[in-house]
């Protein structure tokens, strides 16, 4: 027999041990995830932000506060004004040339022949991109290289009857470093073009076919209104990861000749590394930080929030 | 009314009725130039990655004595052309499956045979001689008379286990505690839910190489500099925000009833997670396991600058001293190298394709 | 307009023969539908008439002229897709305008135009809005209208009816009928539902795995199936079929016997449901089943050959569940079929049982 008391008591326990798991179970689960975000992305950002207003260098040793820094980014870095001109450059003409355009062109080539062909043909594409970076720069130093070995060197010389073997990677630094990266960045354009491609419904086209459209009416008509917020993500998400991106052109060019490919985010880098002036480096890289979120941010549009926010339909823990 | 006005231009409209033939031959000669002029475009665009790719491999196995010999490399495109477009057209124009299988055997026979005779010869093996003699750079210099080179290499056993630890190890932290985080912040309700998820998707698209100066100091200053602990560390925690998100999608795509008929059958919720849930999730887990994997093995910006010493190197570091040291002695070695570091890469590219393709444009909007 | 002719076409998917061979002649005006089972090659045989589909052989014919690869485009016909393949980011007077814009016709005739094919599919006020934001029936028409606008000499419907609700349906069956009083455009259209293909066309082409089986009016259908195919698939509730042995001038079935005119060896006997009536003679069964169907009333007599549909006029039931019935039936409205080859007997009827 259980008394009022007996069941209020079990009752409280039972109350007790649910709030007892419910913790438990956040600490097992989300633990973590949360310290190592918090260890590696928001610790980083504090340090950067206070590093940046120290005069930390080479010595790694911090020997005042100052806002010299900032001064410099603002006043009397003469550099910096070249190295943004230079950022823009890379970021809109790799963006605009392979990222989009060539990407869109590449997925509507290929999802307008055969699937096995296509996929062929978007396999090679993706060559570039399933390389290590490592590797794949190495391929364009071979390619590129200023002696008759190299082998654009080789099919210009031979096949259109060039003289004297080219140097491309100092005179045409800027164009190499946006195709190289171009290459690899087609690819992702292509990919999520193609899948946009392929979930249009392919009534459309025959009815645009009925109604006298030719090849060209069809993908302006049907595809490229259908692309359109594929379109917008991928010119956001890769304007971002051009502008803070410079593995490819720090292994090719080394932001060279001097610092004529040197764009802001390997700029940071050879500040910090290179001259050891990472309280520069580390203002510098605030910019870019303040980019980043704002840019994930403007991300959101571009993804369900009703259903990532979906309210779990179990409420037991 | 305007029935009529319809039907009183149709006939006007439909005066073209004898040139249906032209039509035919026009619609013929369009729809033939259609596809030469794609296969054409494609081709040509293609080509300036093949080629490159083709005369890696070539190298690899065909070099001698360290020069970039492209004698090879042509021979072999004058072989493995005519016998791509020679499948292709099989392919294209075999009436039955049984016909296209006789087409392709007897073209890849030639080819085989056109390889050996014409290629064949120059094959061997002897550009891999880092894989056996750890000291390969001076032996490869001594051939041209030089005696030292600049860099010290360690054996490239010990950089591929270096990368095989770095990537594993990434792989397990990494599928671990995102498939955890991933199934509470899908099926749990507590407070501050959704403001975790909105973080999440900003944290998943957030550049983490802008966070490289920051995270150099902070590694020497807690002594984790140049160690594969703080290396591991580090790509875990800038892997995890995309593994979570992806893994996310996942869980919320199991349905309901399994785990509440698991939760009605007496389990508890971690023992329907272990038992019931995470079986259903086995593809997320793989595809995670495979890019997170592919990253490690690939990864080079944050060793080149987070790891020093040579007995430290991964095979990123390792290709990228070869290739810096040795290039201008012995193409063959580089490419050697190239092959060896490139063909895990691809493989677990391949296996993992149809999963890869579903993350990249998992979660956007169509 | 056209005439439109077939000519032993055939359709190929890969290995897979979807059309066999495929003879047919469609006349200048004429409201034809093509009838068949789901999957039997009917979207596969408009889609060629469109150009959407290429022929894999034979010959396809405009007008006596052969039109297997002309482009789509320069066929100028108007199709109504199943699912109507309206373009979903454009208004409704967009999708309507989108054909003539090919045409290069002037901008004001253009909207003219738009407005005289919306006026008479009654979308005239829905112009501005988008495809999403409209009813199934609305759709339908907004895609007629845009199949109709271009004036094509030839209208392809492919199951245009089927997503809507019955009433909408019937009331959309009407007026494309008139619509093609109206305009006198020949017409094809595909459906699966026998009633649909019965009530709006001229002529019925019944399908059957790539393969015609009948070609003829409804009546000719309905009266004549040339097979047992054509039997089951045309009428509702669907046809009673027997199959029995003939002997002497007599057909057994079960048990049963009923003196046979015109045929003997193994037949198939062929009783509509509506022409069966209860009554003092004929064959007997128990009443299992009544199920009202508005004005009408349908029983499902079970009897020595198997459950049996009858169906009688009248809105209440005049027998009750288990009653003994008697069901007799008149002779010429009778069908024979051969079971073997599953083809009709001309001329051959079945009577009573006495
Ligand atoms: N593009 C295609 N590739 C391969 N097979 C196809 C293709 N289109 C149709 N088929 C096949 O051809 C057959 C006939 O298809 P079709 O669409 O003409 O049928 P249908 O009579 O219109 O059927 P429904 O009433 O379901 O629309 C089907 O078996 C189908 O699987
Ligand atoms: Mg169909």
């Amino acid at each position: 027999m259980t008394t009022i008391a007996d069941e209020l008591t079990i009752e409280r326990r039972g109350h007790a041990g649910s709030v007892a798991r419910r913790r438990t179970n956040f600490v097992i689960f989300l633990g973590p995830a949360i310290i190592l975000t918090v260890l590696f992305f928001v610790v980083p950002v504090v340090i950067d932000v206070a590093v940046s207003f120290t005069d930390l260098s080479r010595s790694l040793r911090i020997s005042e506060f100052t806002t010299e820094q900032y001064e410099k980014v603002f006043r009397t870095d003469r550099r910096l004004s070249q190295v943004i001109g230079l950022t823009f450059i890379y970021v809109f003409g790799t963006l605009a040339i392979f990222n989009v355009t060539f990407g869109l062109i590449l997925a509507v080539a290929t999802t307008a022949i055969r699937n096995a062909s296509g996929s062929f043909f978007r396999g090679v594409w993706l060559l570039p991109r399933m390389s290590p970076s490592v590797l794949y720069i190495l391929l364009w130093l071979w390619a590129v290289s200023p002696t008759e070995a190299g082998l654009i060197n080789q099919v210009l010389m031979q096949a259109f009857g060039l003289d004297a073997p080219l140097d491309l990677l100092t005179s045409a630094p800027i164009a190499l470093i946006i195709i190289s990266n171009g290459f690899i960045g087609a690819s992702m354009g292509m990919i999520i073009f193609t899948a946009a491609i392929r979930s249009i419904p392919e009534h459309l086209y025959h009815a645009a076919a009925v109604d006298g459209a030719g090849t060209f009416a069809k993908i302006r008509f049907i595809t490229l209104p259908a692309l359109r917020w594929p379109i917008s993500f991928v010119t956001i998400y890769q304007t971002l990861s051009l502008l803070v991106s410079f593995e490819y052109i720090l292994l090719l060019t080394k932001g060279g000749p001097f610092y004529d490919t040197t764009v802001y985010a390997l700029y940071v880098y050879r500040r910090a590394f290179e001259s050891g002036q990472y309280g520069y480096g580390a203002a510098l890289a605030l910019f870019l930080i303040v980019i980043g979120v704002v840019v994930a941010l403007l991300g959101w549009r571009f993804f369900d929030m009703e259903r990532l926010l979906q309210r779990p339909r179990i409420e037991v823990h | 009314m305007a029935a009529q006005a319809i039907n009183t231009a149709s006939t006007a409209a439909f005066d073209r009725a004898a040139d249906w033939d032209a039509l035919a031959v026009r619609a013929r000669a369009v729809r033939r130039t259609k596809a030469v002029v794609l296969y054409a475009f494609l081709i040509a665009v293609s080509l300036p990655i093949i080629l490159p790719y083709f005369w890696l491999v070539t190298i690899a196995f065909s070099a001698r004595a360290g020069v970039a010999e492209t004698a090879v490399l042509w021979r072999s495109m004058a072989v493995i052309m005519p016998v791509v477009v020679a499948f292709w057209l099989t392919v294209a124009l075999a009436q039955s499956r049984r016909q296209s299988w006789i087409g392709i055997a007897a073209v890849a026979a030639i080819g085989v045979f056109a390889f050996a005779l014409l290629v064949g010869p120059d094959l061997h093996l002897g550009n891999f001689i880092f894989l056996w003699e750890p000291d390969f750079a001076s032996v490869v210099r001594s051939r041209i008379g030089e005696v030292k080179g600049a860099v010290q290499f360690p054996n490239v056993w010990h950089a591929f286990a270096n990368s095989i630890l770095i990537a594993g190890a990434q792989t397990a932290i990494v599928v671990t505690v995102a498939s955890l985080a991933a199934y509470y912040l899908s099926r749990f309700q507590f407070p501050g839910r959704s403001s975790m998820l909105r973080s999440l998707l900003v944290l998943h698209a957030f550049p983490v190489l802008t966070l490289i100066v920051p995270m150099f100091l902070m590694l020497y200053w807690i002594g984790l500099l140049d160690t594969l602990f703080g290396v591991i560390l580090v790509l875990v925690a800038f892997e995890l925000p995309f593994a979570i998100f992806i893994m996310k999608g996942f869980f919320d795509a199991v349905p309901w009833d399994i785990e509440m008929s698991a939760l009605t059958d007496g389990a508890s919720r971690r023992q329907a997670f272990v038992s019931v849930v995470l079986p259903q999730v086995r593809n997320g887990i793989l595809a995670i396991a495979v890019f997170t994997f592919i990253r490690g093995w690939e990864e080079y910006i944050f060793v080149f600058t987070f790891l020093i010493r040579n007995s430290n190197w991964t095979m990123s570091l390792y290709m990228y001293w070869v290739r810096d040291d040795v290039m201008g002695v012995d193409y063959g070695v580089v490419s050697a190298v190239g092959v060896f570091y490139l063909v895990p890469s691809l493989i677990l590219y391949m296996a993992a394709q149809r999963y890869l393709m579903q993350m990249s444009i998992g979660g956007v909007k169509g | 307009m056209a005439k439109i002719e077939f000519r032993n076409v055939v359709k190929r998917f890969g290995a897979v023969e979807v059309i066999p061979d495929l003879n047919l002649v469609i006349e200048d005006g004429e409201f034809v539908a093509l009838l068949g089972p789901s999957g039997c090659g009917k979207s596969t045989s408009l889609f060629m008439l469109a150009g959407i589909y290429v022929p894999s052989g034979g010959e396809l014919l405009f007008d006596g002229h052969v039109v297997n690869e002309v482009e789509t485009r320069d066929r100028n016909v108007g199709v109504v897709f199943q699912s109507y393949a309206l373009y979903p980011h454009m208004s409704v007077r967009d999708n309507i305008l989108f054909p003539l814009r090919f045409k290069k016709t002037p901008r004001d005739e253009a909207l003219a135009r738009v407005t005289a094919a919306a006026d008479l599919v009654r979308v005239a006020e829905l112009l501005d809005r988008r495809p999403s934001e409209l009813s199934g029936g609305q759709q339908q028409r907004v895609a007629l209208a845009r199949a109709l606008v271009k004036e094509p000499q030839l209208l392809l419907l492919d199951e245009p009816l089927s997503n809507l609700d019955a009433s909408l349906r019937l009331s959309m069956r009407t007026e494309i009928k008139s619509l093609h009083a109206q305009l006198g455009v020949t017409t094809v259209l595909v459906t699966h539902d026998q009633i649909e293909a019965t009530t709006m066309a001229d002529r019925i082409i019944c399908m059957r795995a790539g393969r015609i089986e009948q070609v003829g009016t409804p009546d000719d259908l309905y009266l004549r199936p040339s097979s047992l195919f054509v039997a089951g698939f045309i009428g509702s509730p669907p046809i009673n079929l027997v199959a029995g042995e003939a002997e002497d001038g007599m057909v057994t079935v079960n048990g049963a016997r009923f003196p046979v005119e015109g045929a003997s060896g193994s037949l198939t006997v062929g009783l509509r449901p509506e022409h069966l009536r209860i009554g003092d003679t004929g064959f007997a069964g128990r009443i299992a089943q009544i199920e009202p169907m508005g004005r009408e009333i349908l029983y499902v007599v079970e009897t020595g050959m198997g459950a049996v549909r009858v169906l009688e006029q009248g809105s209440s039931a005049g027998h009750s569940t288990g009653e003994q019935v008697k069901i007799g039936f008149l002779s010429e409205n009778s069908l024979v079929f051969e079971t073997e080859r599953q083809k009709l007997i001309a001329g051959a009827h079945v009577r009573e049982p006495v």
